[in-house]
């Protein structure tokens, strides 16, 4: 082959660009290491104490099955009722987050702010706060969820929102219609199977997030979590784990069947 | 009747909207599982009555004014859970990324692909807190322990993400890569990396924003962090350190989702956000 053939055009090349990305994402990495206390010979040290506990894990305790069959049906009637109170709420509110479907600009930008401050606070913050106002149990979970809910269903139904054809609500604006006639009956039911499918996702999540919210005295399984640490029942937590596992599961299942009813 | 009456010019009747038994069926579901939710739960609805008094008052306990002096401790908790989080988020990635290879269809074996996808399935299950909980016999009580579990959660969905991102990959280039010779390596780097690569530090970056969440999370079991600093001063009732230490982490967190969510758009669009598309 002669050298002459290579009429490739030339790459142009960034490897400084690079090499600063790498070096800054490297000493970010190693500030973070540092900061959190990483230590690798930690883990071979005690490295004998997780295979005892690997152990036990491995070994479910069935029998402690009746004593959480309430706090099961706990989390199972929190997430089910925080997902409908948290989707109604949310349903509204995502056609005022959105551009397309709201047309007054203060208005929009103050929804967008409230929903960044409320997503950016971590659903266990809300649960402990409340906790504290309501008392333990599981009306401060469900509370703690549907704030939880609306920040995760308004953000992504909003954002569908934004993609959504205009052609519908343009005609229906331009026969006369007003913008929530128009949003109602041209944009709300291009935005539904969106909507239904976000909700069922948002159902799976609160009933991992309420074994997590149950820590803080919010009801649940969480709350079981909490009683078995503290006495070191690991045979007791794996089988607790292995409940999460199959209702997330199961879960999972059940709502890609629904939403394919339901959207398709 | 067929015939067609000219005299008068009706517009047809509009028809019928097809009706859908299984999708009423499964609406009726729906509404009858939550009557029995609500039925079943025990709560003390009277207790929401109290609710909008009782968030005015503690609102005020909190933020009017919040404790200022708690700013220090308040922005060092929270940096110790970015800390925890970024930790983490690096340490997935570099665990997830060539699992996700492997268990991406157009790479990977079959024999390794399955386990592998049960395991990322198994793991995303699991809440880091419990993951926490169940890896504090090695590591102890400490930042650490939290930046592990948050590796570990964060390699269920990442090595989900990335198997799916790698699947839907453009087959053009690599089957040009495969044609021009390359070995696998090459077919990887050359066809299918260039056209999965942003989608995959998306991710990432997403991933970042939910561990910063996360970490916040895990320090209730006293990985320290927002977590622990949260947890000790609801327990005294010191309300203005609450007040303050909520207010530190809207502010980073959504700092934080801001310039991730710039760099996303970036390497997503190739332009920066505030260029607006015309």
């Amino acid at each position: 082959m002669s050298a002459s053939v290579s009429t490739r055009p030339v790459k142009p090349r960034s490897a400084w660009k690079t090499v600063v990305t790498l070096a800054v994402i490297g000493l970010i990495t190693v500030w973070a290491g540092v900061g959190v206390g990483a230590d690798l010979g930690d883990i071979i040290d005690n490295w004998g104490n997780a295979t005892g506990k690997l152990i036990q894990l491995m070994q479910p305790d069935y029998w402690f099955f009746p004593e959480t069959v309430d706090a099961i049906l706990e989390t199972l009637q929190m997430a089910v009722i925080a997902t409908a109170i948290g989707a109604a709420i949310s349903f509204p509110l995502s056609f005022a987050a959105s551009r397309v479907t709201n047309p007054n600009r203060p208005l929009l930008t103050v929804v967008r702010g409230i929903m960044n401050v409320v997503r950016a606070v971590p659903d266990l913050l809300y649960a402990a706060v409340l906790v504290a106002v309501v008392g333990t149990g599981a009306l401060s979970g469900i509370l703690a969820l549907i704030v939880f809910n609306v920040g995760i269903i308004v953000k992504l139904v909003s954002e569908a929102l934004d993609s959504v054809d205009r052609g519908p609500q343009e005609a229906a604006l331009a026969a006369g219609g007003t913008w929530i006639a128009a949003d109602r009956s041209a944009v709300a039911p291009q935005i539904f199977p969106a909507f239904v499918s976000q909700s069922l996702y948002t159902l799976e999540l609160n009933v991992r997030a309420s074994a997590v919210i149950g820590l803080v005295g919010a009801g649940g399984l969480g709350m079981l979590i909490d009683n078995v640490r503290t006495f070191y029942k690991y045979h007791q937590l794996s089988l607790i784990i292995l409940e999460i596992l199959v209702i997330v599961l199961a879960l999972e299942l059940i709502s890609s069947w629904a939403r394919r009813k339901l959207v398709g | 009747m067929s015939v067609i009456d000219r005299t008068t010019r009706a517009t047809p009747a509009r028809p019928r909207k097809p009706r859908n038994p299984l999708r009423t069926a499964v609406w009726v579901g729906i509404l009858a599982v939550f009557a029995l939710s609500l039925y079943g739960i025990e709560i003390r609805w009277d207790r929401l009555l109290d609710l909008p008094q009782n968030l005015v008052r503690y609102a005020g306990l909190m933020f009017a004014p919040p404790d200022v002096s708690a700013l220090g401790k308040a922005v060092s908790a929270t940096i110790e859970s970015v800390q925890m989080a970024w930790f983490g988020t690096v340490l997935g990635i570099v665990v997830s990324f060539p699992l996700s290879f492997l268990a991406a269809a157009n790479i990977g074996p079959l024999w390794l692909r399955w386990p592998l996808r049960i395991v990322f399935a198994v793991i995303r299950a699991v809440p880091e807190v419990v993951i926490a909980i169940l890896i504090l016999s090695v590591t102890g009580l400490t930042a650490f322990t939290g930046a592990l579990a948050i590796a570990i959660g964060s390699v269920g969905t990442l090595g989900k993400w990335g198997y799916e991102a790698i699947e839907g990959a453009e087959k053009g280039p690599i089957e040009a890569a495969r044609a021009a010779g390359g070995s696998t390596a090459q077919i990887v780097r050359w066809g299918l990396w260039t056209d999965v690569a942003p989608e995959v530090f998306a991710f990432w970056l997403y991933r970042f924003e939910i561990n910063v969440r996360a970490s916040a999370i895990l320090g209730l079991i006293g990985a320290g962090g927002i977590g622990s600093m949260l947890v000790d001063n609801v327990q005294y009732r010191q309300w203005g350190a609450v007040g303050m230490l909520l207010i530190v982490v809207v502010v980073i967190t959504v700092l934080i989702d801001q310039v991730s969510g710039q760099v996303r758009r970036r390497i997503i669009d190739g332009s920066w956000g505030w260029q607006r598309k015309v």
